[in-house]
């Protein structure tokens, strides 16, 4: 216990010497977290956008006029039998007819009030599930007994789905890329501090220190500066994104889809990760760079 | 005991052999000089000691450890049984005397209670008691190595090994040094002393090892008869030879070399006068 309690204060210790570059790396490390942050925000928010135009895009199936109210049944129950179909929804003619009567002119109604009969026929609304899948779906449905036209908008469809995977590839990228980088930061201040302590190692091998007391302060050191960025970056992703989000739904309403994606959702995760990262970081970063040199460097260096 | 078995260093991408052949055994209790000049082949030896190299031929045991099938895991423990004086001192500036010490101790996970009982009795056999809050930068090159000594010897190593231990030090203080690695010496401590003024091994009657182009060359047993007298000639000769200050206590220092105390004062008037 005692041990732990010097390992401990010997890492704090560190970073009270080297003060200036402790703070270095806990900037760069929180620039780095909080782009992942923001990226990861970016993804979030996107994928919620296109998952709202998604459930907006859906396929009408309409129904042979001349079909009895038993088959328009047998077609609801088909087309919820397909694959990749997630909802099916009746569009009754009557329902649809006073759904466009009330968005109608008060002239143009009554050209529709002068008709006997009610034009429409019924309908099925058919949300696909896996975007992916939306032709074939199309396709199955075009097959199904009494229906006898298809409306749908499969190049949104295809577009939204491409959208979407490219937007998770490059975030995958962008966070792959910045964990990259956030680990070489804090491999290199543990390189630096080394390299300035390089005295102290050499004694501490020269009494018999073991190598993993050698190495505790150092991993002591990258963990502090790990939950430090990764605290300071969950505040600042949360300040950006409640910014982002203001100015953006005003914005957003007019194209009509309103996303509501709340930090504070993903607030406890992020956090989480991030002081994740900091630690793995800080751990395996020192770890790695302490190998080599604990390797390297010999304690005598000694001129012959 | 320290055994070096038809030991031969060859280092990689080196053409020629850093030692070849070496044939040593030092006893518990030695003290030896191992002398050389520069390029010789000491410091090769020293690390293979400390199974810092590892030999390319031979064998080393070193109190019943055989350096050469030695797990990593367990150098560390080896480690301990060795005290290594550097050149160099290699004190922490930023660190008082006492600390200095204490890391020795700390580093290898001795309880604190422990290390407040132990360093400054240690200080006080450097004779450096009263400067336990010192840092090294406000002492004298002499007290500084008496410092180094003094971490080196906390931890009980059985063996010293002091690597040109002189090397820094004016050559009153060299002196002085090396009396107090003879006084640890009588303390039953082994003393491995590498270094290469010839002058100073010579007013000792102590073994010494001479290694020359990585073999070597003489290797010398103290002369029988070895007495204080032989000593305190030794003493003597170092008085003649090296100028010393008028502030330094020299008296009291041949005292506990058991010299007698007309002979110091002799030598300490006019030196005194001089400088």
């Amino acid at each position: 216990m005692g041990k732990l309690n010097y390992l401990t204060k010997e890492g704090f210790r560190n970073l009270r010497v080297n003060k200036l570059m402790s703070f270095a790396s806990v900037t760069v490390l929180f620039s780095c977290l909080m782009l992942i942050g923001i990226a990861f925000m970016l993804l979030v928010n996107i994928d919620a956008f296109i998952s709202n135009i998604e459930s907006e895009n859906v396929i009408m199936a309409y129904v042979n006029d001349n079909a009895s109210s038993v088959e328009v049944k047998k077609v609801g129950l088909d087309l919820e039998k397909l694959p990749d179909v997630s909802q099916v929804e009746l569009v009754g003619k009557d329902e649809a007819y006073k759904d466009i009567l009330s968005d109608m002119d008060e002239n143009l109604k009554i050209y529709l009030e002068g008709l006997d009969e009610n034009p429409l026929p019924d309908a099925y609304k058919v949300t696909v599930g896996n975007m992916e899948n939306f032709d074939s779906v199309v396709e199955k449905i075009k097959t199904v007994p009494n229906i006898f036209r298809v409306r749908e908008n499969s190049s949104l469809a295809k577009q939204l789905a491409n959208t979407r995977d490219s937007v998770t590839y490059i975030s995958i990228g962008i966070i792959a890329l910045l964990l990259l980088v956030s680990l070489f930061i804090i491999s290199n201040t543990i390189k630096v501090t080394m390299f300035t302590r390089r005295l102290e190692i050499s004694i501490m091998k020269s009494v018999g220190a073991t190598n993993s007391f050698i190495r505790w302060p150092f991993m002591v050191e990258g963990m502090v500066i790990g939950v430090i960025a990764g605290v300071l970056a969950t505040v600042a992703v949360w300040l950006v994104s409640e910014f982002a989000l203001s100015s953006l739904t005003s914005s957003l309403s007019i194209v009509g889809a309103s996303v509501e994606v709340n930090f504070i959702d993903y607030a406890l995760w992020l956090a989480l990760a991030f002081v994740g990262i900091g630690v793995f970081t800080g751990v395996f970063g020192s770890a790695t760079s302490m190998r080599k040199y604990l390797k390297e460097r010999k304690f005598v260096e000694l001129e012959d | 005991m320290i055994e070096f078995n038809n030991v031969s260093k060859k280092y990689d991408g080196a053409s020629t052999y850093a030692l070849k052949d070496v044939n040593i055994t030092i006893n518990k209790g030695e003290f030896v000089f191992v002398v050389g000049a520069s390029g010789a082949g000491k410091s090769t030896f020293l690390k293979l000691m400390m199974r810092e190299e590892v030999a390319s031929s031979g064998s080393i045991v070193i109190n019943g450890v055989n350096l050469n099938t030695i797990k990593n895991r367990d150098i560390p423990e080896f480690r301990r049984s060795l005290g290594i004086v550097f050149q160099d001192f290699r004190l922490i500036p930023n660190m008082t005397v006492y600390d200095n010490v204490a890391f020795a101790m700390r580093v290898i996970g001795t309880a604190e209670k422990k290390i407040r009982r132990r360093v400054p009795y240690v200080l006080s056999l450097m004779g450096l008691s009263d400067k336990g809050k010192n840092y090294p930068a406000e002492l004298s090159g002499g007290e500084q190595q008496r410092v180094a000594l003094a971490r080196a010897l906390v931890n009980n190593a059985e063996i010293i090994i002091a690597d040109e231990p002189t090397g820094n030090v004016d050559p009153q203080m060299s002196y002085e040094i090396v009396d107090m690695l003879m006084r640890l010496n009588e303390a039953g401590t082994t003393v491995i002393m590498v270094t290469h003024e010839q002058s100073l091994v010579k007013c000792f009657n102590k073994r010494v090892i001479t290694i020359k182009k990585g073999v070597v060359e003489s290797d010398e047993n103290a002369q029988i008869g070895e007495s204080a007298t032989a000593h305190l000639n030794a003493a003597s000769e170092i008085a003649n030879e090296y100028v010393v200050p008028p502030d330094e206590d020299y008296s009291a220092y041949v005292s506990r070399s058991e010299a007698p105390a007309e002979d110091a004062d002799s030598e300490e008037a006019p030196k005194g006068g001089e400088s």
